[in-house]
Protein backbone atom coordinates (compact mmCIF):
# COMPACT_ATOMS: atom_id res chain seq x y z
CA UNK A 1 0.00 0.00 0.00
CA UNK A 2 1.11 3.34 -0.75
CA UNK A 3 2.30 5.45 2.05
CA UNK A 4 0.61 8.92 2.36
CA UNK A 5 2.09 10.18 5.73
CA UNK A 6 5.71 9.46 6.97
CA UNK A 7 7.00 10.47 10.28
CA UNK A 8 10.39 10.58 10.49
CA UNK A 9 12.49 10.61 14.29
CA UNK A 10 10.24 13.84 15.31
CA UNK A 11 10.93 15.19 19.22
CA UNK A 12 9.72 17.55 20.48
CA UNK A 13 10.85 18.93 24.03
CA UNK A 14 9.00 22.07 25.93
CA UNK A 15 12.19 23.25 28.65
CA UNK A 16 13.34 19.66 30.14
CA UNK A 17 10.77 17.83 29.14
CA UNK A 18 10.44 15.52 25.80
CA UNK A 19 6.85 15.69 25.12
CA UNK A 20 7.63 13.68 21.73
CA UNK A 21 11.01 11.57 21.38
CA UNK A 22 12.54 10.32 18.11
CA UNK A 23 9.08 8.95 16.86
CA UNK A 24 8.90 7.66 13.30
CA UNK A 25 5.99 5.52 11.77
CA UNK A 26 4.40 5.60 8.52
CA UNK A 27 0.35 5.80 7.31
CA UNK A 28 -0.61 4.30 4.52
CA UNK A 29 -3.47 5.21 2.19
CA UNK A 30 -6.62 4.56 3.18
CA UNK A 31 -6.44 2.95 6.58
CA UNK A 32 -7.45 3.83 10.36
CA UNK A 33 -4.73 4.34 12.23
CA UNK A 34 -4.90 4.96 15.81
CA UNK A 35 -2.95 6.50 18.02
CA UNK A 36 -2.89 5.16 21.91
CA UNK A 37 -0.81 5.62 24.84
CA UNK A 38 -1.85 6.64 28.94
CA UNK A 39 -2.25 10.35 29.87
CA UNK A 40 0.10 12.34 28.90
CA UNK A 41 2.23 10.62 26.92
CA UNK A 42 2.48 13.22 23.90
CA UNK A 43 -0.57 12.10 21.59
CA UNK A 44 -1.88 15.71 21.29
CA UNK A 45 1.28 17.25 21.37
CA UNK A 46 2.16 15.02 18.16
CA UNK A 47 -0.56 15.93 16.40
CA UNK A 48 -0.13 19.50 16.92
CA UNK A 49 3.41 18.90 15.53
CA UNK A 50 1.65 17.32 12.35
CA UNK A 51 -0.57 20.05 11.93
CA UNK A 52 2.24 22.82 12.71
CA UNK A 53 0.77 24.41 15.97
CA UNK A 54 3.39 23.50 17.60
CA UNK A 55 6.66 23.63 15.97
CA UNK A 56 8.93 20.36 16.43
CA UNK A 57 12.17 20.58 18.03
CA UNK A 58 13.88 18.18 15.28
CA UNK A 59 12.65 15.42 12.74
CA UNK A 60 10.48 15.25 10.06
CA UNK A 61 7.34 14.99 8.40
CA UNK A 62 6.41 13.89 4.97
CA UNK A 63 3.17 13.93 3.06
CA UNK A 64 2.73 12.26 -0.20
CA UNK A 65 6.35 12.56 -0.25
CA UNK A 66 6.58 16.54 0.17
CA UNK A 67 8.28 17.91 3.57
CA UNK A 68 5.75 19.58 5.71
CA UNK A 69 8.09 20.59 8.89
CA UNK A 70 8.01 24.49 9.50
CA UNK A 71 5.06 25.38 7.09
CA UNK A 72 2.45 26.83 9.15
CA UNK A 73 -1.07 25.08 10.05
CA UNK A 74 -3.03 27.47 7.33
CA UNK A 75 -0.66 25.84 4.76
CA UNK A 76 -0.69 22.86 6.05
CA UNK A 77 -4.51 22.35 5.84
CA UNK A 78 -4.80 23.57 2.17
CA UNK A 79 -2.12 20.54 1.43
CA UNK A 80 -5.19 18.30 2.13
CA UNK A 81 -5.27 17.86 5.89
CA UNK A 82 -8.14 17.89 8.56
CA UNK A 83 -8.39 17.99 12.23
CA UNK A 84 -10.32 18.09 15.08
CA UNK A 85 -9.35 19.39 18.84
CA UNK A 86 -9.57 17.33 21.67
CA UNK A 87 -10.87 20.11 23.66
CA UNK A 88 -13.83 21.16 21.33
CA UNK A 89 -12.37 24.44 19.19
CA UNK A 90 -15.73 25.33 17.53
CA UNK A 91 -16.32 29.07 16.55
CA UNK A 92 -19.13 28.92 19.04
CA UNK A 93 -20.81 32.32 18.46
CA UNK A 94 -21.15 31.56 15.06
CA UNK A 95 -23.95 28.98 13.20
CA UNK A 96 -23.19 25.55 12.25
CA UNK A 97 -23.15 26.03 8.75
CA UNK A 98 -21.53 29.40 8.94
CA UNK A 99 -19.30 26.80 10.92
CA UNK A 100 -18.73 24.33 8.23
CA UNK A 101 -18.46 27.38 5.32
CA UNK A 102 -15.22 29.00 7.04
CA UNK A 103 -13.12 25.48 6.28
CA UNK A 104 -14.71 26.12 2.61
CA UNK A 105 -12.14 29.02 2.37
CA UNK A 106 -9.31 27.53 1.11
CA UNK A 107 -11.68 25.52 -1.99
CA UNK A 108 -13.02 29.17 -2.75
CA UNK A 109 -11.28 31.99 -3.98
CA UNK A 110 -13.11 35.51 -4.05
CA UNK A 111 -11.45 38.32 -2.98
CA UNK A 112 -12.52 41.37 -0.69
CA UNK A 113 -13.73 43.62 -3.74
CA UNK A 114 -15.73 40.86 -5.89
CA UNK A 115 -17.77 40.22 -3.06
CA UNK A 116 -18.04 43.66 -2.30
CA UNK A 117 -19.54 44.22 -5.46
CA UNK A 118 -20.73 40.49 -5.70
CA UNK A 119 -19.88 39.67 -9.61
CA UNK A 120 -21.70 36.85 -11.02
CA UNK A 121 -18.56 34.58 -10.45
CA UNK A 122 -18.85 35.29 -7.01
CA UNK A 123 -22.46 34.85 -6.05
CA UNK A 124 -22.09 31.08 -7.60
CA UNK A 125 -18.77 30.24 -5.67
CA UNK A 126 -20.79 31.77 -2.90
CA UNK A 127 -24.20 29.74 -3.45
CA UNK A 128 -21.66 26.16 -4.29
CA UNK A 129 -19.74 26.87 -0.77
CA UNK A 130 -23.34 27.19 0.33
CA UNK A 131 -24.82 23.70 -0.97
CA UNK A 132 -21.88 22.15 -0.20
CA UNK A 133 -22.15 23.44 3.79
CA UNK A 134 -25.72 21.78 3.73
CA UNK A 135 -24.58 18.55 1.96
CA UNK A 136 -21.99 18.09 4.88
CA UNK A 137 -23.98 19.00 7.68
CA UNK A 138 -26.78 16.90 6.15
CA UNK A 139 -24.04 13.81 6.39
CA UNK A 140 -23.25 14.30 9.91
CA UNK A 141 -26.98 14.34 10.58
CA UNK A 142 -26.78 17.84 11.62
CA UNK A 143 -28.60 19.79 8.93
CA UNK A 144 -31.95 20.55 11.08
CA UNK A 145 -30.17 22.72 13.08
CA UNK A 146 -27.71 24.44 10.58
CA UNK A 147 -28.65 27.84 11.60
CA UNK A 148 -28.40 27.27 15.27
CA UNK A 149 -25.46 28.55 16.95
CA UNK A 150 -22.70 26.20 17.54
CA UNK A 151 -22.60 26.99 21.30
CA UNK A 152 -26.06 25.63 21.98
CA UNK A 153 -25.81 22.43 20.26
CA UNK A 154 -24.65 19.36 22.77
CA UNK A 155 -21.13 17.66 23.67
CA UNK A 156 -21.63 15.03 20.86
CA UNK A 157 -23.62 17.48 18.39
CA UNK A 158 -20.10 19.52 18.73
CA UNK A 159 -17.51 17.04 18.29
CA UNK A 160 -19.84 15.85 14.82
CA UNK A 161 -19.96 19.44 13.94
CA UNK A 162 -16.37 19.84 14.48
CA UNK A 163 -16.01 16.69 11.95
CA UNK A 164 -18.06 18.56 9.49
CA UNK A 165 -15.93 21.28 9.78
CA UNK A 166 -13.12 19.40 9.11
CA UNK A 167 -14.45 17.32 5.88
CA UNK A 168 -15.39 20.74 4.46
CA UNK A 169 -11.94 21.21 3.85
CA UNK A 170 -12.04 18.15 1.55
CA UNK A 171 -8.84 16.38 3.29
CA UNK A 172 -6.83 13.61 2.21
CA UNK A 173 -5.77 12.91 5.65
CA UNK A 174 -8.16 13.47 8.69
CA UNK A 175 -6.75 13.62 12.00
CA UNK A 176 -9.59 12.78 15.08
CA UNK A 177 -8.27 14.14 18.67
CA UNK A 178 -10.81 11.92 20.59
CA UNK A 179 -13.44 11.87 18.64
CA UNK A 180 -15.77 9.37 20.90
CA UNK A 181 -14.81 11.59 24.30
CA UNK A 182 -17.87 12.42 26.21
CA UNK A 183 -20.40 9.96 24.71
CA UNK A 184 -22.32 7.01 25.72
CA UNK A 185 -21.84 3.85 24.49
CA UNK A 186 -24.90 4.14 22.23
CA UNK A 187 -23.17 7.03 20.44
CA UNK A 188 -19.42 5.79 20.23
CA UNK A 189 -20.99 2.47 18.94
CA UNK A 190 -22.42 4.93 15.97
CA UNK A 191 -19.00 6.68 15.74
CA UNK A 192 -17.31 3.72 14.94
CA UNK A 193 -19.90 3.29 12.07
CA UNK A 194 -19.60 6.97 10.71
CA UNK A 195 -15.69 7.01 10.51
CA UNK A 196 -15.58 3.81 8.63
CA UNK A 197 -18.38 5.00 6.48
CA UNK A 198 -16.55 9.20 5.76
CA UNK A 199 -13.43 6.93 5.24
CA UNK A 200 -14.86 4.86 2.21
CA UNK A 201 -16.97 7.98 0.98
CA UNK A 202 -14.69 10.44 0.80
CA UNK A 203 -11.68 8.08 0.16
CA UNK A 204 -9.76 9.39 3.83
CA UNK A 205 -7.02 8.41 5.54
CA UNK A 206 -7.95 8.68 9.40
CA UNK A 207 -5.62 9.38 12.30
CA UNK A 208 -7.44 9.29 15.57
CA UNK A 209 -6.68 9.72 19.20
CA UNK A 210 -8.50 7.51 21.47
CA UNK A 211 -9.02 6.60 24.57
CA UNK A 212 -11.45 3.79 24.77
CA UNK A 213 -10.04 0.79 23.87
CA UNK A 214 -12.28 -1.60 23.03
CA UNK A 215 -13.35 1.41 20.00
CA UNK A 216 -9.86 1.43 19.12
CA UNK A 217 -9.41 -2.14 18.83
CA UNK A 218 -12.59 -2.48 16.74
CA UNK A 219 -12.10 0.57 14.51
CA UNK A 220 -8.59 1.11 13.71
CA UNK A 221 -6.18 -0.77 11.17
CA UNK A 222 -3.31 -0.34 12.96
CA UNK A 223 -1.97 1.21 15.86
CA UNK A 224 1.11 2.85 17.46
CA UNK A 225 1.70 3.06 21.24
CA UNK A 226 3.21 6.10 22.83
CA UNK A 227 3.95 5.80 26.80
CA UNK A 228 6.49 9.17 27.89
CA UNK A 229 6.69 10.46 24.52
CA UNK A 230 8.48 7.72 23.23
CA UNK A 231 6.94 5.19 20.43
CA UNK A 232 6.74 1.43 21.96
CA UNK A 233 5.40 -0.19 19.71
CA UNK A 234 3.20 -0.27 16.06
CA UNK A 235 1.05 -3.06 15.04
CA UNK A 236 -2.25 -4.78 14.12
CA UNK A 237 -4.86 -4.37 17.04
CA UNK A 238 -4.42 -7.97 18.25
CA UNK A 239 -0.53 -7.61 18.61
CA UNK A 240 -0.57 -4.55 20.28
CA UNK A 241 -2.38 -6.18 22.85
CA UNK A 242 -0.75 -8.92 23.60
CA UNK A 243 2.50 -6.87 23.25
CA UNK A 244 3.98 -6.91 26.76
CA UNK A 245 5.85 -3.18 26.28
CA UNK A 246 2.02 -2.33 26.17
CA UNK A 247 0.89 -3.99 29.00
CA UNK A 248 3.28 -2.39 31.00
CA UNK A 249 2.70 0.95 30.16
CA UNK A 250 -1.12 0.47 30.78
CA UNK A 251 -0.91 -1.86 34.34
CA UNK A 252 2.26 -0.88 35.24
CA UNK A 253 5.62 -3.40 35.26
CA UNK A 254 5.38 -5.91 38.05
CA UNK B 1 -36.09 74.31 8.83
CA UNK B 2 -33.59 76.85 8.02
CA UNK B 3 -33.41 77.72 11.41
CA UNK B 4 -32.97 74.02 12.82
CA UNK B 5 -30.01 73.50 10.60
CA UNK B 6 -28.28 76.36 11.02
CA UNK B 7 -28.49 75.80 14.90
CA UNK B 8 -27.74 71.85 14.38
CA UNK B 9 -26.40 71.18 11.66
CA UNK B 10 -23.15 71.13 12.89
CA UNK B 11 -23.56 68.99 15.07
CA UNK B 12 -25.43 66.96 13.09
CA UNK B 13 -22.78 66.63 10.83
CA UNK B 14 -20.09 65.71 13.58
CA UNK B 15 -22.58 62.88 14.81
CA UNK B 16 -22.07 61.32 11.38
CA UNK B 17 -18.74 61.68 11.06
CA UNK B 18 -18.04 60.70 14.48
CA UNK B 19 -20.01 57.54 13.83
CA UNK B 20 -17.75 56.63 10.41
CA UNK B 21 -14.69 56.94 13.56
CA UNK B 22 -16.23 54.81 15.02
CA UNK B 23 -16.74 51.85 12.35
CA UNK B 24 -13.38 52.43 11.69
CA UNK B 25 -12.93 50.54 14.92
CA UNK B 26 -15.28 47.85 13.74
CA UNK B 27 -13.27 46.15 10.93
CA UNK B 28 -9.84 45.19 13.34
CA UNK B 29 -12.63 43.84 16.04
CA UNK B 30 -14.35 41.79 13.44
CA UNK B 31 -11.10 40.30 13.33
CA UNK B 32 -10.71 40.36 16.41
CA UNK B 33 -8.08 42.56 17.10
CA UNK B 34 -8.54 45.65 19.58
CA UNK B 35 -6.52 48.47 17.54
CA UNK B 36 -7.25 52.00 18.94
CA UNK B 37 -5.28 53.54 15.53
CA UNK B 38 -7.91 55.06 14.33
CA UNK B 39 -6.68 58.66 15.42
CA UNK B 40 -3.58 58.59 14.18
CA UNK B 41 -4.80 57.84 10.61
CA UNK B 42 -7.89 60.06 11.22
CA UNK B 43 -4.88 62.75 11.76
CA UNK B 44 -3.05 61.69 9.06
CA UNK B 45 -5.84 62.09 6.44
CA UNK B 46 -6.01 65.54 7.82
CA UNK B 47 -2.76 66.98 7.62
CA UNK B 48 -3.00 64.97 3.83
CA UNK B 49 -5.84 67.43 2.91
CA UNK B 50 -4.84 70.57 4.55
CA UNK B 51 -1.34 70.15 3.17
CA UNK B 52 -2.14 69.76 -0.19
CA UNK B 53 -5.51 72.06 0.22
CA UNK B 54 -2.26 74.75 1.81
CA UNK B 55 1.00 74.28 0.50
CA UNK B 56 2.18 76.34 -2.38
CA UNK B 57 3.72 73.94 -4.14
CA UNK B 58 0.32 72.43 -4.63
CA UNK B 59 -1.10 75.51 -6.03
CA UNK B 60 -0.60 75.18 -9.51
CA UNK B 61 -2.51 71.73 -9.40
CA UNK B 62 -5.00 73.48 -7.25
CA UNK B 63 -5.57 76.07 -9.93
CA UNK B 64 -5.71 73.10 -12.91
CA UNK B 65 -8.29 70.98 -11.23
CA UNK B 66 -10.05 73.27 -9.17
CA UNK B 67 -12.68 71.41 -6.84
CA UNK B 68 -11.44 68.62 -7.88
CA UNK B 69 -8.56 68.94 -5.27
CA UNK B 70 -11.38 67.44 -2.68
CA UNK B 71 -11.48 64.40 -4.26
CA UNK B 72 -7.78 63.71 -5.21
CA UNK B 73 -7.56 64.60 -1.36
CA UNK B 74 -9.54 61.77 -0.22
CA UNK B 75 -7.90 59.45 -2.30
CA UNK B 76 -3.81 60.68 -1.35
CA UNK B 77 -5.06 60.51 2.13
CA UNK B 78 -6.75 56.99 1.54
CA UNK B 79 -3.25 55.48 -0.27
CA UNK B 80 -1.16 57.06 2.19
CA UNK B 81 -3.18 55.47 5.49
CA UNK B 82 -2.92 51.98 3.40
CA UNK B 83 1.01 52.05 3.30
CA UNK B 84 0.99 53.18 6.84
CA UNK B 85 -1.18 51.01 8.04
CA UNK B 86 0.96 47.54 6.50
CA UNK B 87 4.09 49.03 7.87
CA UNK B 88 2.69 49.42 11.15
CA UNK B 89 0.08 46.52 11.32
CA UNK B 90 2.40 43.82 9.86
CA UNK B 91 4.88 43.77 13.16
CA UNK B 92 2.30 45.50 15.47
CA UNK B 93 -0.62 42.76 14.69
CA UNK B 94 2.05 39.90 15.83
CA UNK B 95 0.85 41.41 19.59
CA UNK B 96 -2.66 40.54 21.05
CA UNK B 97 -5.32 42.08 22.97
CA UNK B 98 -4.46 44.55 25.29
CA UNK B 99 -0.48 44.33 23.65
CA UNK B 100 -2.55 45.53 20.84
CA UNK B 101 -3.72 48.29 22.37
CA UNK B 102 -1.01 49.95 23.70
CA UNK B 103 1.14 49.41 20.52
CA UNK B 104 -1.25 51.11 18.74
CA UNK B 105 -1.88 54.05 21.38
CA UNK B 106 1.97 54.49 20.97
CA UNK B 107 1.78 55.08 17.41
CA UNK B 108 -0.90 57.60 17.69
CA UNK B 109 1.77 59.42 20.24
CA UNK B 110 4.37 59.32 17.75
CA UNK B 111 2.78 60.47 14.99
CA UNK B 112 0.96 63.57 17.27
CA UNK B 113 4.70 64.22 18.50
CA UNK B 114 5.84 64.31 15.00
CA UNK B 115 3.16 66.56 13.31
CA UNK B 116 3.87 69.04 16.83
CA UNK B 117 7.56 69.19 15.37
CA UNK B 118 7.72 68.90 12.06
CA UNK B 119 7.28 72.21 9.67
CA UNK B 120 5.20 70.78 6.95
CA UNK B 121 2.58 70.20 9.72
CA UNK B 122 2.57 73.62 10.92
CA UNK B 123 4.21 72.46 14.34
CA UNK B 124 2.14 73.79 17.43
CA UNK B 125 -0.35 76.24 15.44
CA UNK B 126 -1.12 73.73 12.72
CA UNK B 127 -2.52 74.29 9.46
CA UNK B 128 -5.05 77.13 9.18
CA UNK B 129 -7.40 78.18 6.37
CA UNK B 130 -7.59 74.69 4.92
CA UNK B 131 -10.07 75.68 1.56
CA UNK B 132 -13.59 74.80 2.05
CA UNK B 133 -15.53 72.65 -0.03
CA UNK B 134 -18.95 74.56 0.91
CA UNK B 135 -20.14 77.14 2.00
CA UNK B 136 -22.36 75.97 5.22
CA UNK B 137 -21.28 73.41 7.76
CA UNK B 138 -24.41 71.80 7.31
CA UNK B 139 -23.41 71.18 3.98
CA UNK B 140 -21.08 68.59 4.46
CA UNK B 141 -23.38 66.02 5.28
CA UNK B 142 -23.57 65.96 1.50
CA UNK B 143 -19.88 64.13 1.66
CA UNK B 144 -19.98 62.50 5.04
CA UNK B 145 -23.58 61.05 4.47
CA UNK B 146 -22.81 59.33 1.46
CA UNK B 147 -19.73 57.87 2.89
CA UNK B 148 -21.75 56.61 5.67
CA UNK B 149 -24.02 54.56 3.55
CA UNK B 150 -21.29 53.49 1.22
CA UNK B 151 -19.67 51.92 4.48
CA UNK B 152 -23.00 50.49 6.02
CA UNK B 153 -23.32 48.60 2.45
CA UNK B 154 -19.69 47.40 2.30
CA UNK B 155 -19.77 46.17 5.63
CA UNK B 156 -22.86 44.19 4.66
CA UNK B 157 -21.35 42.47 2.11
CA UNK B 158 -18.55 41.89 3.96
CA UNK B 159 -20.38 40.25 6.43
CA UNK B 160 -22.06 37.91 3.83
CA UNK B 161 -18.56 37.24 2.06
CA UNK B 162 -15.69 34.33 2.40
CA UNK B 163 -13.32 37.59 3.20
CA UNK B 164 -15.72 38.76 6.49
CA UNK B 165 -16.18 34.95 7.21
CA UNK B 166 -12.19 34.70 7.60
CA UNK B 167 -12.31 37.79 9.99
CA UNK B 168 -14.96 36.21 11.81
CA UNK B 169 -13.01 32.72 12.37
CA UNK B 170 -10.37 34.24 13.48
CA UNK B 171 -12.40 35.91 16.43
CA UNK B 172 -13.82 33.21 17.35
CA UNK B 173 -10.28 31.03 17.28
CA UNK B 174 -7.63 32.05 15.85
CA UNK B 175 -6.22 28.83 15.78
CA UNK B 176 -8.88 26.54 15.05
CA UNK B 177 -8.98 29.54 11.90
CA UNK B 178 -5.46 28.84 11.03
CA UNK B 179 -6.17 24.87 11.20
CA UNK B 180 -8.80 25.54 8.73
CA UNK B 181 -6.61 26.91 6.16
CA UNK B 182 -7.17 30.80 6.59
CA UNK B 183 -3.93 33.09 6.77
CA UNK B 184 -4.42 34.95 10.15
CA UNK B 185 -1.74 37.08 9.79
CA UNK B 186 -3.06 38.10 6.46
CA UNK B 187 -6.27 38.97 7.23
CA UNK B 188 -5.62 40.57 10.45
CA UNK B 189 -3.50 43.20 8.55
CA UNK B 190 -6.33 43.63 5.87
CA UNK B 191 -8.87 44.25 8.51
CA UNK B 192 -6.67 46.83 9.99
CA UNK B 193 -5.90 48.30 6.90
CA UNK B 194 -10.07 48.79 6.20
CA UNK B 195 -9.93 50.81 9.00
CA UNK B 196 -6.72 52.79 8.52
CA UNK B 197 -8.06 53.77 5.20
CA UNK B 198 -11.48 55.17 6.43
CA UNK B 199 -10.24 56.92 9.03
CA UNK B 200 -7.38 58.80 6.75
CA UNK B 201 -10.22 59.07 4.64
CA UNK B 202 -12.50 60.92 7.33
CA UNK B 203 -10.05 62.70 8.62
CA UNK B 204 -9.38 64.18 4.38
CA UNK B 205 -12.83 65.19 4.35
CA UNK B 206 -12.69 66.38 8.00
CA UNK B 207 -10.03 69.15 7.36
CA UNK B 208 -11.96 71.11 5.17
CA UNK B 209 -15.18 70.76 7.40
CA UNK B 210 -13.36 71.96 10.69
CA UNK B 211 -11.40 74.39 8.62
CA UNK B 212 -8.35 74.10 10.50
CA UNK B 213 -5.94 71.06 11.54
CA UNK B 214 -3.44 70.96 14.20
CA UNK B 215 -1.77 67.99 16.39
CA UNK B 216 -5.26 68.11 19.21
CA UNK B 217 -6.87 66.22 16.06
CA UNK B 218 -5.84 62.49 16.88
CA UNK B 219 -4.98 62.03 20.43
CA UNK B 220 -4.98 59.36 22.80
CA UNK B 221 -8.48 61.37 24.38
CA UNK B 222 -9.53 60.23 21.08
CA UNK B 223 -8.57 56.94 20.78
CA UNK B 224 -10.90 56.38 24.05
CA UNK B 225 -13.76 58.19 22.80
CA UNK B 226 -13.95 55.56 20.08
CA UNK B 227 -13.31 52.96 22.01
CA UNK B 228 -16.20 54.12 24.02
CA UNK B 229 -18.26 54.38 20.76
CA UNK B 230 -18.09 51.11 20.04
CA UNK B 231 -18.21 49.71 23.79
CA UNK B 232 -21.35 51.42 24.10
CA UNK B 233 -23.04 50.95 20.70
CA UNK B 234 -22.11 47.44 20.38
CA UNK B 235 -18.93 45.31 18.36
CA UNK B 236 -20.81 42.73 17.06
CA UNK B 237 -22.60 44.43 14.14
CA UNK B 238 -21.78 47.48 12.03
CA UNK B 239 -24.87 49.26 13.55
CA UNK B 240 -23.12 49.23 17.11
CA UNK B 241 -20.19 52.01 16.22
CA UNK B 242 -23.35 53.72 14.17
CA UNK B 243 -25.46 54.33 17.10
CA UNK B 244 -22.72 55.01 19.45
CA UNK B 245 -20.65 57.27 17.77
CA UNK B 246 -23.92 59.33 16.83
CA UNK B 247 -25.05 59.19 20.45
CA UNK B 248 -22.03 59.72 22.02
CA UNK B 249 -21.06 62.42 20.32
CA UNK B 250 -24.58 64.45 21.17
CA UNK B 251 -25.03 63.64 24.51
CA UNK B 252 -22.81 66.46 25.72
CA UNK B 253 -24.72 68.98 23.47
CA UNK B 254 -28.22 67.56 24.32
CA UNK B 255 -27.16 67.82 28.43
CA UNK B 256 -25.89 71.47 27.88
CA UNK B 257 -28.50 73.53 29.82
CA UNK B 258 -26.70 71.22 32.83
CA UNK B 259 -23.94 72.94 32.77
CA UNK B 260 -20.96 71.48 34.27
CA UNK B 261 -22.66 68.81 35.98
CA UNK B 262 -23.13 67.48 32.72
CA UNK B 263 -19.65 65.84 32.56
CA UNK B 264 -21.07 63.75 35.29
CA UNK B 265 -24.16 62.52 33.70
CA UNK B 266 -21.74 61.89 30.74
CA UNK B 267 -19.73 59.27 32.80
CA UNK B 268 -22.46 57.96 34.81
CA UNK B 269 -23.98 56.64 31.19
CA UNK B 270 -20.75 55.35 30.25
CA UNK B 271 -20.66 53.36 33.30
CA UNK B 272 -24.24 51.98 33.37
CA UNK B 273 -23.46 51.00 30.01
CA UNK B 274 -21.04 49.10 30.48
CA UNK B 275 -22.66 47.52 33.34
CA UNK B 276 -25.96 46.73 32.08
CA UNK B 277 -25.33 46.32 28.12
CA UNK B 278 -22.66 44.30 27.75
CA UNK B 279 -23.05 43.90 23.90
CA UNK B 280 -23.99 47.23 23.41
CA UNK B 281 -27.22 49.31 22.41
CA UNK B 282 -26.92 47.04 19.40
CA UNK B 283 -26.98 43.58 21.46
CA UNK B 284 -29.97 45.12 23.25
CA UNK B 285 -32.13 46.06 20.29
CA UNK B 286 -31.25 42.51 18.29
CA UNK B 287 -32.23 40.80 21.83
CA UNK B 288 -35.84 42.86 21.90
CA UNK B 289 -36.32 41.76 17.95
CA UNK B 290 -35.46 38.17 18.74
CA UNK B 291 -37.64 38.14 22.07
CA UNK B 292 -40.82 39.83 19.62
CA UNK B 293 -39.91 37.75 16.75
CA UNK B 294 -40.05 34.26 19.17
CA UNK B 295 -42.92 35.55 21.24
CA UNK B 296 -45.08 36.21 17.74
CA UNK B 297 -44.28 33.01 16.60
CA UNK B 298 -45.57 31.10 19.47
CA UNK B 299 -48.68 33.31 19.37
CA UNK B 300 -49.27 33.00 15.70
CA UNK B 301 -48.60 28.90 16.81
CA UNK B 302 -51.54 28.67 19.91
CA UNK B 303 -53.94 30.91 17.16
Amino acid sequence: MKTILQLKTMSRNFGGLMAVNNVSFDVAEGEIFGLIGPNGAGKTTLFNLMTGLTPVSSGELHYCGELLTGLPPHKIAAKGIGRTFQNIRLFKGLSAVENVKIARHIKTSSGLWSSIISTPSCRTEEKCADEKAWEILRLVGLSDRGTELAENFSYGEQRRLEIARALALEPALLLLDEPAAGMNSSEKHELTGFIRQIRDQFKLTVLLIEHHVPLVMNLCDRIAVLNFGELITVGNPADVQKNTAVIEAYLGGE
Amino acid sequence: MEEFLQNSGFLIVTMVQQSLLAMSLYYPLMAGQLSLASPGFYALGGYTAAIIGTHEFFTPLRESIGWLAFPLEWLVAGVLSAILALIVGIPALRLRGIYLALATIAFVEILRVLCLNLTITGGAIGIFDVPQLFESRWSYIWIFGPLLVMMLFFSYRLEKSRTGRAFQAIREDELAADSMGINPTRYKVLAFVIGAVLAGIVGAMSAPFLNTWNARQGTFDASIAYLAYVLIGGSRSIWGPLLGGAMLSALPEVLRPLKDSRLIINGLVLVFASIYMPKGIAGVISRLKRSLTWKSRKNGGEA
